[in-house]
């Protein structure tokens, strides 16, 4: 039995006076080491549920537990989760080496640490020869592959990731999903929203699909295509949600 | 302590990367200081210190049109410039042509009218003493002296050249009005003693600015009017730079990764004030600096700092804060970065506008000066004027040190009222 990393029970998020709430009592639990894919239409509560999850705001009604080793307090757990927000989170007048410079000592990292840490994951993703440059010369794959890293430097339990890799070219793709696997592999539980559903099909063994501020289904990609009896998670996410356009 | 250091460190980066904003918040008060006081000077300079030209047509037939032209010699403020043979109309025109700032016209029958003035009241005088029996009653004439201004100059101006002239005119038909009386009396001339007397007469002024303190004079002069003034509108423009920098980090979802890391919004907030109010406190060290070493070499009044140095610190410190606050406020609220400058330069060049800094706000209408008491400017004005030109302390500065932090306070929870709306703090 996989071991829980976290609970979220009746969550409901409403915004002032909206007599809609964004997210109308979600439940579900994930374990650690998953990676899970948080799909749904535009505006069906997506970043609302991940906002909720990486502590950037708080739920109206219900709670959500993380069951993290030793870290009690909230701002301990805080420190064990990263975040990789869709639009490039950094400073384009600083360079790359001065962005993670900045975050890590956020982080209270040890200056020896923070310094190595830096060289490997701008190794990992192939920045390191342009690590003095500043970041607003850097191509858009350049910067969503420094966005990433940022988020990385602290050694997150768990990594809650945005679009990670919108608007990127191919290679700049397969830098940012293979450096995700490997992190899973060394045991990061990740947390992912994306419109690439072909590659969210190959990389998330849990899926959560939502609409309406509900969740619709939530299992392995495997089960739900079975029990749905379609092909593919387009597909899925078709016959669940409809075809309605929405705003 | 690292996070904090690591904070200050990446805004002094982002400070010395904004170029743009180190022109507006270092190299624009600079200009602005230099060129205003230069200016001002020279104004108070043609009007106190140099002589103006002055174009005469002297036509009278009588000797007093003469002294009239030597009483404006002798007073030393006119260049004078005489041709007598230009008719009025040929002085209206030439004026300009002259490059004299004014043109004179003395009639032809100067004298005569106002010998007979003078000969009217001193028989009415005698006749009021007894000394005659009735003096003919004859309706005085108007003198008519033509004074043509160049167009160009102002109406301030122009009261006190007309006040100077009436005064030496009034001088010459006093002299001549005790002249005649003596004549009447049987005397040839005004005795010496007399004349000596009257030349005495004059009373003396002792001229002297007012002061809230005993201790050594501050002089008014341009530049401690333009320095403190100009200071302060430049602390108050770090709004283009800093309130930029918050719609752009907040659009950018720095602040959104930010919310994530313990700490992390309330630390680059607190960094963000700490390093721009060394960036307002170094404008304000740059720009006296400048009043004190460098205004004495190009000619212009050395900048005299006040006496009371603790209140003088505490004004500079809450109108530095006044001023971050502003700004911060602008950044959390515009929701565009050309909001945030465009509302911000426009904020603070209405509020430089009714709080003094260019025109002084008490030749403003009451309802101005009332609507002027909103400006933190008009508050850091105040402050200064009482420090650099009145020699006040803390007595006289308790209006300014109460609104400014009054100021800052309602700022500071207007900011705190809407980050927390916005869930990053």
């Amino acid at each position: 039995m996989p071991e829980t990393l976290l609970h979220v029970s009746k969550v409901y998020k409403s915004y002032g006076k909206s007599a809609v709430p964004s997210l109308a009592g979600i439940d579900f639990t994930i374990a650690k080491g998953e990676i899970v894919g948080i799909f749904g239409p535009n505006g069906a509560g997506k970043t609302t549920l991940i906002s909720i999850l990486c502590s950037i705001l708080e739920p109206t009604l219900g709670s959500v537990v993380y069951h993290l080793e030793g870290e009690k307090s909230p701002r301990e757990i805080r420190n064990k989760l990263g975040f990789v927000p869709q639009d490039f989170s950094f400073f384009p007048e600083l360079t790359a080496k001065q962005n993670l410079s900045y975050f890590g000592n956020l982080y209270n990292l040890k200056k020896e640490d923070l310094e190595q840490k830096i060289d490997d994951l701008l190794q990992k993703v192939g920045l390191f020869h342009v690590k003095n440059q500043k970041v607003s010369t850097f191509s858009g794959g350049m910067k969503r592959r420094l966005n990433l890293i940022i988020s990385l430097l602290h050694d997150p339990s768990v990594l809650f990731l945005d679009e990670p890799t919108v608007g990127v070219d191919v290679q700049s793709k397969i830098a940012i999903m293979s450096l995700l696997q490997e992190l899973n592999r060394q045991g990061t539980t990740i947390i992912y929203t994306s419109h690439h559903l072909k590659e969210a099909e190959e990389f998330c063994n849990q899926i959560i699909l939502i609409d309406h501020g509900k969740i619709i289904a939530s299992e392995t990609l495997t089960n739900l295509l079975r029990e749905h009896e379609v092909g593919n998670l387009e597909e899925l996410i078709l016959k669940l949600t409809g075809t309605l356009l929405r705003d | 302590m690292r996070k904090l250091k690591a904070s200050i460190w990446k805004e002094i980066l982002l400070v010395l990367h904004d170029k743009v904003g180190l022109l507006l918040m270092y190299l624009m008060p600079l200009l602005l200081v230099f060129i205003i006081t230069i200016v001002q000077n020279s104004a108070f300079q043609i009007v106190n210190e140099n002589k103006l030209t002055v174009l005469i047509s002297n036509r009278d037939n009588g000797p007093l049109g003469d002294s009239l032209v030597k009483a404006l010699v002798y007073s030393g403020s006119f260049d004078i410039k005489q041709n007598n043979k230009l008719s009025e109309s040929a002085v209206k025109r030439t004026t300009i042509d002259e490059d004299a700032m004014l043109g004179i016209y003395i009639p032809s029958n100067f004298s005569e009218r106002l010998a007979s003035n003078a000969d009217n009241i001193s028989k009415l005088m005698l006749e009021q003493m007894g000394v005659i029996e009735e003096a003919p009653r004859v309706t005085p004439k108007k003198q008519e002296i033509a004074i043509y201004f160049d167009p160009v100059v102002q109406e301030n101006f122009r009261i006190s050249v007309n006040n100077g002239i009436q005064a030496i005119t009034n001088g010459i038909e006093n002299e001549e009005m005790v002249g005649k009386l003596f004549q009447e009396m049987g005397y040839d001339s005004i005795p010496s003693n007399i004349r000596q007397a009257i030349i005495n007469r004059e009373t003396k002024l002792k001229i002297a600015n007012a002061s809230l303190s005993d201790v050594a004079e501050l002089i008014p002069n341009s530049s401690q009017h333009n320095v403190p003034a100009w200071s302060i509108f430049a602390m108050f423009f770090m709004v283009i730079s800093l309130g930029g920098n918050i719609v752009k980090e907040r659009l950018s979802g720095s602040f959104l990764r930010l919310q994530t890391i313990p700490k992390g919004f309330a630390l680059t907030l607190v960094s963000k004030f700490l390093v721009y109010l060394f960036v307002a406190l170094s404008q304000l060290l740059l720009l006296f600096l400048m009043g004190i070493y460098i205004f004495p070499h190009i000619g212009l009044p050395q900048l005299a700092m006040p006496n009371a140095f603790l209140p003088f610190l505490v004004v500079t410190l809450l109108s530095a804060l006044s001023a971050i606050s502003y700004a911060v406020l602008v950044g959390t609220y515009a929701k565009t970065q050309e909001q945030a400058n465009g509302f911000g330069a426009i904020s603070i060049i209405i509020f430089a506008a009714i709080g003094g800094i260019w025109v002084p706000n008490f030749v403003m209408p009451d309802y101005m000066q009332a609507i002027g008491n909103i400006s933190p400017l008009k508050w850091c004005l105040e402050g200064y004027y009482t420090l650099f030109l009145k020699n006040g302390a803390w007595s006289e500065l308790i209006g300014t040190i109460t609104f400014l932090f009054l100021f800052t306070v309602i700022c500071q929870i207007l900011i705190f009222i809407k980050l927390r709306i916005q869930n990053y703090i």
